[in-house]
């Protein structure tokens, strides 16, 4: 077997470059189709009756602040790396990665609040079991994001990234992006559905 | 010429962790046709059932073991084979072996690129195809048998081992199998349409790619779509089957007792399954449709008439394929408004496939046919297309549907266009791109027999079935027998039963040319067909990278066939030109 | 024997190899290529494109003939003889559709074939044909979309209440059918799963006032003929499907949900024993959604009989009290 541009380093990178982002837009289409189906059938089972009503946990009001913030924080790290700003950037991305695992607690405090007025993920309703299932849902594609989001932070760091080379964080930013939009929608889809 | 050193390690990156589109092309070949081959055997030993209830057959004996007592098939095991036939037959054959041989072979080697976007997710695509095609077959061999639940398996039935000993650890690995499947299938589709829009060469514009390409890039989009909707139905019924939820589930009766589910409703299910369950079928037939719309233009010598059109009516047939799926439960007590909607979407997808038909028959019209096996092939898939999309008007339309649902007219429908027209898309794009899969060549007289026995034999299986249907005799019976209504099927059934094991028989001769070309063949030349396409200009032995040098550019559409001057000689003095060769000056490019 | 099979077999293997052998040897030493398609082969193929039609042609109205008359009898209700005609008409349709399209597609198949003597006509598109073959289908479509959705909103509209009509419930389950008559006060009593007990297989409420006088039966269920049945359906297991093919009707038995049907039957047993020529034949009711391994074999026969023979055989079915 013979290698030919293959084996060239600058042209695996051209096509990353090409293509990074577009794989992860069609990878985010396809989260959207599948929570798009969890939802609707939350609708579907809706009109079936048998909803109870139960109070969206004060957390997840708090989940949806440190969301937003951490967005905020991670859109600081890629201006300040663009800029060449590597210590800014450094705190940026080390405040999006507190403000995330935040997040994953603060959900934990939502469900335990559940728990604690005795709705769990089964036997309950309905309701109660579409409210843990596209929760812990959302967390699970989080944690791809976190685990995303430490390569960015080790990367940033190490001083891996420069003005001309950081596709690696508006990659990762683009997905945690679309994770905060997931929640917001998830938050006031719930809010509706519960309310 | 390569020298390496690490032999051992060369063999393990070359042929089994290749993220080399080529090979995983074959990967996804082979395993597709040994998952395929199961199957066509599968729907053999239930044919025998049918044909001849309760009669003992020594060979199902011996295939089949402790699973048959006295070769007689039991009726728990019927079921359970009609439902690994269906889902093996759809999903593994037509869906991954067919899209995943073809998009990974054909849109590098067309659009120019030297591999795909990706080829670590590639062979990610490759390696949880192979996982879940392993786990559907153990899944076999656990305690209760594998899922029996039909291939669509509709909770409560496969919610509930108290109901089909197959929905007890043989549904568990169904679904665990079918989601590690989702998952090669998504990151397949991701791969295919970030490639065709990125990676195009020099002058590639969209109407100038082949529609093969055309066709995968649609297939692709239905699949990012509709897939991760199983999914999320996957994901409810496991919550349901293991965590005690109540999506599906309300108002149960079983095994002497009540259960304690409450307030789901098995119709939330069929909405979910057939939101993907629909489109999955344009996903198994545009790929056949783009390789026989490439390969009749080839061999007929002849642009493929109406090119804009073809695109044109993928993209319709692509877009109605995810508002019809309420046709599938017109007999659910699905709101009668509601029907009528579906009724109307649906019958609307026969304009764009009526014009897929005359711009293939156009096509062959004034042309220079060139008889391969290809050609026959595709011939063949046209011919299916119309005998099974004609019932689509009976079954379409929900005033009709209400007789026939779920009886053996279906069962014709959808094998004839779906599962036929497939297959056959499926071996005209084998033995037409066989030279650049393995360097060598089919045996045309094999190929020949191979057609005019499966195309015989096909039918002799699956015509007769409508009668069946307009008799009323319903789908997935273990017997007619029952029924003295029925009495009068039996010589039916045997017809349909013995035409089965002729199209069994009919495959051997295509798996020995296969194999023996695959190994000892004739060495292929670079272009045996004459095609215009840019895997032609590709070296016939498979490198890294596709071509030597420089990728070629693009200036003309992948259809000059037969192009002629004010003289009437050919253009460049051939009935073909490449792809490759520049306009010349005064030469129309017919707006490509 | 299985020695004798593997040994045929393999015999069978190694003679193709054989022969494949040869043929390209022989083709070699003619400074030929085996895989290149000749012209005489080409049009021999070609020529079976005709037989193929002719045969295929043959083989569809030979099916006809010979199976046609096993299809269904004449419908015994009153929606299937508009149901009937537009199967008949939308089968006339499609049967044209499918015999004149092969005939060209398999013709021109055989006619172009190659030769080295033509050239293939460069012909890449037309905005005449292409819409032209876009508007035809559409007007048949037309014409059935609109007949269908006509009869589909006919077929679905529950009986009124005020009409005479008989109220009867289906209930389903792994793998039987159970009927139950509404009864005097016309309307079926409660019922749910938790109820079932012993006898009281489809948990009936017995507590409901309109549940006393409801006639539950088996084995068999009788109609009378001329008089609209309005059917609930429910399953207590499982999905299943209420299939009555000569009534063209059915309907799916959902879990947790009441589905309904109805039609008037205008056929006695008797009429159609006549008919169909068959003195013992039954009009019937099967499950026609796969429901487990007894599937296959989950009926109920249905007997239509003038109102008198009905209201009589009605009256000697016990009711839920008793």
């Amino acid at each position: 077997m013979t290698s030919i541009a293959m084996e060239n380093m600058d042209y695996k990178q051209e096509v990353k470059n090409k293509t990074s982002k577009p794989l992860l837009w069609i990878g985010i289409v396809s989260i959207v189709m599948f929570f798009g189906g969890l939802t609707s059938a939350v609708i579907v089972s809706q009109g079936g009756g048998g909803f109870i009503n139960i109070a969206l946990p004060d957390a997840f009001l708090v989940s949806t602040i440190v969301i937003v913030l951490s967005s905020i924080a991670f859109h600081l790290g890629l201006l300040a790396t663009k800029k060449g700003k590597q210590q800014q950037a450094k705190m940026a991305v080390l405040a999006t990665m507190v403000l995330g695992l935040t997040f994953v607690f603060t959900q934990y405090l939502g469900w335990s609040d559940l728990v604690a007025r005795g709705y769990y993920l089964s036997g309950t309703s309905q309701e109660s079991s579409y409210l843990y299932l596209l929760t812990i849902l959302h967390v699970l594609h989080l944690i791809g994001g976190l685990v995303s989001l430490s390569i960015v932070l080790v990367k940033t760091f190490k001083k891996r990234y420069t003005p001309q080379n950081y596709l690696g964080v508006e990659v990762s930013i683009t997905y945690w992006h679309f994770l905060g939009g997931l929640w917001i929608y998830l938050f006031f889809f719930l809010m509706y559905i519960t309310a | 010429m390569s020298t390496h050193h690490h032999h051992h390690e060369d063999f393990l990156f070359k042929y089994i962790f290749s993220t080399d589109h080529k090979m995983i092309s074959k990967q996804f070949l082979i395993t597709g046709f040994t998952m395929g081959f199961i199957g066509l055997v599968m729907s053999t030993l239930f044919r025998l059932q049918l044909g001849w209830p309760g009669e003992s057959f020594e060979m199902v004996e011996l295939l089949m073991g402790s699973w048959q007592e006295n070769g007689i098939m039991a009726p728990d095991k019927y079921l359970a084979l009609v439902t690994m036939h269906g889902t093996i037959m759809v999903f593994f054959l037509l869906t991954a072996g067919l899209s995943g041989t073809f998009s990974n072979l054909l849109i590098p080697l067309q659009i120019g690129a030297r591999d795909m976007a990706s080829g670590f997710l590639n062979m990610l695509s490759y390696w949880f195809f192979f996982l879940s095609s392993v786990l559907m077959l153990i899944s076999l061999f656990v305690e209760g048998g594998a899922a029996s639940a039909g291939w669509t398996i509709y909770p409560p039935l496969s919610a509930l081992p108290q109901a089909i000993p197959g929905s007890g650890a043989g549904m568990t690995l169904w679904l665990f199998s079918m989601a590690i499947f989702i998952v090669s299938s998504l990151l397949g589709s991701l791969n295919y349409i970030v490639t065709i829009f990125n990676m195009r060469t020099k002058g590639m514009s969209m109407t100038r790619l082949p529609l093969t390409i055309w066709a995968f890039l649609f297939t692709a989009i239905i699949g990012v779509l509709s897939f991760p909707v199983l999914l999320s139905a996957a994901l409810l019924l496991v919550m349901d089957r293991m965590f005690g939820t109540s999506f599906y589930l309300s108002d149960i009766y079983i095994g002497g007792q009540v259960l304690d589910h409450a307030g789901g409703s098995p119709i939330l299910f069929e909405h979910l399954f057939w939101f993907l369950g629909h489109p999955e079928v344009y996903i198994v037939l545009l790929p056949a449709l783009g390789i026989t719309s490439e390969i009749i233009s080839t061999m007929a010598r002849k642009p493929i008439f109406g090119y804009r059109a073809m695109i044109g009516s993928m993209m319709a047939i692509g877009f109605l394929s995810f508002i019809v799926w309420g046709h599938h439960m017109f007999v659910t007590g699905m709101n009668p408004f509601l029907g009528a909607v579906f009724t109307f979407t649906t019958l609307l997808i026969a304009i764009p496939s009526a014009v897929k038909v005359f711009n293939y028959i156009t096509t062959l019209w004034k042309g220079n046919i060139v008889y391969s096996p290809a050609t026959l092939f595709s011939v063949g898939l046209v011919s299916t297309f119309i005998t099974g999309g004609v019932t689509g008007l009976v079954l379409g339309n929900s005033a009709l549907d209400i007789n026939v649902h779920d009886t053996y007219f279906v069962v014709g429908h959808f094998h004839i266009v779906m599962g036929l027209s497939a297959i056959f898309g499926m071996f005209a794009g084998v033995y037409h791109w066989f030279p650049k899969l393995f360097g060598r060549m089919m045996n045309n007289k094999l190929g020949n027999l191979h057609f005019w026995t499966t195309i015989a034999s096909a039918y002799g299986v699956f015509f007769p079935m409508h009668f069946l249907g307009l008799a009323g005799v319903p789908r997935r019976y273990y017997t007619n027998s029952e029924f003295p209504l029925f009495d009068n099927m039996v010589d039916i059934n045997e017809f349909v039963s013995t035409f089965a094991v002729i199209a069994l028989v009919a495959q051997l001769i295509f798996m020995f040319n296969f194999i023996y070309s695959a190994f000892r063949g004739p060495r292929a030349p670079q272009n045996p067909w004459k095609g215009t396409t840019l895997e032609w200009t590709t070296p016939v032995e498979h490198i890294h990278g596709n071509w030597y040098g420089e990728i070629p550019a693009v200036y003309r559409w992948p259809y000059d066939y037969s192009k002629v001057d004010e003289n009437g000689e050919f253009l460049y003095g051939d009935d073909y030109i490449m792809q490759t060769t520049p306009m010349g000056e005064n030469e129309n490019d017919g707006g490509h | 024997m299985t020695v004798v099979i593997v040994i045929a077999v393999l015999l069978v293997i190694v003679t193709g190899v054989q022969l494949l052998k040869i043929a390209e040897l022989r083709a070699k030493s003619k400074g030929e290529n085996i895989w290149e398609v000749k012209e005489k082969d080409g049009k021999f193929q070609a020529s079976l494109m005709i037989v193929f039609l002719i045969a295929y042609m043959a083989y569809f109205f030979w099916q006809i003939y010979a199976w046609g008359d096993r299809v269904l009898p004449e419908p015994a209700s009153e929606h299937g003889v508009p149901y009937d005609f537009l199967l008949n008409l939308t089968l006339g349709i499609i049967s044209s559709v499918f015999v004149l399209t092969h005939i060209f597609l398999l013709y021109f198949a055989y006619k172009y074939a190659y030769s080295a003597k033509r050239k293939a006509y460069h012909f890449a598109h037309s905005n005449k044909l292409e819409l032209i073959w876009t508007i035809v289908p559409s007007l048949a479509l037309t014409v059935l979309i609109l007949f269908g959705l006509n009869n589909w909103n006919k077929i679905m509209k529950p009986v009124p209440a005020e009409t005479e009509h008989v109220l009867l419930e289906l209930t389903g389950q792994q793998f039987t059918w159970t009927a139950r008559y509404a009864g005097e006060d016309k309307k079926l009593g409660r019922s749910h799963v938790t109820l079932i007990e012993g006898a009281n297989a489809t948990g009936v409420d017995a507590t409901d006032e309109f549940a006393k006088d409801d006639k539950i039966v088996k084995g068999e269920f009788h109609l009378p003929v001329n008089v609209p049945v309005q059917f609930v359906f429910r399953s207590i297991d499982i999905i299943h499907s209420a299939y009555m093919p000569h009534f063209r009707s059915q309907m799916n038995c959902v879990p947790g949900v009441k589905t309904q049907f109805n039609f008037v039957p205008t056929k006695t047993t008797a009429e159609m024993r006549e008919i169909t020529g068959n003195k013992d034949f039954n009009y019937i009711l099967l499950c026609n959604k796969i429901c487990g391994a007894a599937h296959y074999n989950m009926q109920m026969d249905i007997v239509v009989e003038s109102k008198e023979d009905y209201e009589k055989w009605l009256a000697e079915q016990k009711s839920f009290v008793e």
